[in-house]
């Protein structure tokens, strides 16, 4: 199924949990398919799944009233590169770390991503940059040593 | 750190986890199926219009792309060419333990590494790298002057095959194949390291007699 990866990679960076997130693709993917009439030929059906999903994402946090707590190590990364950012991703407000999920790691531009998550692009932009601005300040710099 | 370093330190770290999407395919499958007994006609013309879709892809991957040049044989002749030909300034492990505890923190067994080098090719750096958006650990060997990439993962789901291949990507000769644990894909430069062919099969042959 195109795009479920993706998904499902963004997925598990919003809820902290593998099955909520396994949930939240499917549910997705069956909106979509349920939706199919609603997507316009010719537009970004990447970005299209991606709103259904986020609104999906959304509509099951208001239910719920809160936002999902932030275990640890829900992936596995295999260096420890991967693992300070994936620190550093999971200490991101949740409005931060969506549009930097989005822009960053999936390569929407701000004005996709302000189409997906139904914002301004002023919004996008400035969240953007203060996710960046975060991660600067938590992220060390690569460590040199051991390496000729 | 400018925007561009740091963006390229999270995709890189986000997208070195591949997530395991056959769950939720399955349960999504099992439940358009379910529903769509109970949905109008052209909603079921439309699923099997995708379903179609998605076989055909299947069909192309399983049959017809193995016997094109893997996508996974020209990431790696590009990073061959980028990284030793360019010669990028990168920072490389040279002591063989901390090549094999590299390997082994990603899968690799050190063993591997023992067995490549009873091939007549000398290992003279390793590091990791991103090929398709997976961790691959990329050791440089060495032979009559000439240059050898190595990259290996524990085995995948490329579409390899299991036997030794070769295949032209620009000025690179690329060999790759599957064994019983590891993919490993070898890549030179032509026509200055004329035996990646001849690397890959001894290659092959050790690992498989180390169990690997």
């Amino acid at each position: 199924m195109p795009h479920i990866a993706a998904l499902l990679r963004v997925a598990r960076r919003l809820t902290f949990d593998i099955a909520s997130a396994e949930d939240l693709v499917q549910e997705t993917m069956l909106l979509a398919w349920r939706g199919f009439r609603g997507f316009q030929s010719g537009t970004n059906a990447r970005a299209w799944l991606f709103r259904i999903m986020f609104n999906a994402f959304h509509g099951a946090v208001r239910r719920e009233s809160r936002l999902p707590d932030a275990p640890p190590s829900i992936v596995r990364p295999m260096l420890q590169e991967a693992v300070e950012i994936a620190e550093a991703l999971e200490a991101l407000p949740l409005e931060q770390r969506g549009v930097l999920l989005l822009c960053v790691v999936e390569g929407f531009t701000c004005r996709e991503a302000a189409g997906i998550l139904d914002m301004p692009i002023g919004t996008v932009m400035s969240r953007l940059s203060r996710a960046r601005e975060e991660l600067r300040r938590s992220l060390k710099p690569l460590v040199k040593a051991v390496y000729r | 750190m400018t925007d561009d370093e740091l963006d390229q330190r999270i995709r890189a770290a986000v997208l070195s986890d591949e997530p395991d999407t056959s769950r939720v395919a399955a349960a999504v499958r099992t439940q358009i199926q379910t529903q769509a007994r109970h949905v109008p006609g052209w909603a079921v013309a439309a699923a099997a219009v995708i379903a179609m879709i998605a076989a055909s892809a299947f069909s192309y991957r399983t049959f017809v792309k193995e016997q094109a040049t893997p996508l996974l044989c020209v990431a790696a002749a590009q990073d061959h060419q980028r990284e030793i030909v360019d010669g990028s300034p990168r920072q490389w492990l040279t002591d063989l333990a901390a090549i094999d505890s590299l390997a082994q923190k990603q899968g690799v067994p050190a063993s591997a590494i023992s067995a490549l080098g009873t091939t007549g090719f000398t290992l003279e750096r390793g590091r990791l790298c991103f090929l398709r958006k997976q961790i691959y650990l990329h050791l440089v060997y060495t032979k009559d002057g000439s240059e050898y990439s190595v990259y290996l993962r524990p085995r995948s789901s490329e579409p390899l095959g299991d036997a030794v291949r070769e295949a032209k990507v620009g000025p690179e000769d690329t060999a790759y194949f599957r064994s019983h644990r590891l993919t490993a894909v070898f890549v030179a430069l032509q026509p200055q390291a004329p035996d990646v062919l001849a690397f890959a099969r001894a290659g092959l042959h050790s690992l498989t007699v180390a169990d690997l």
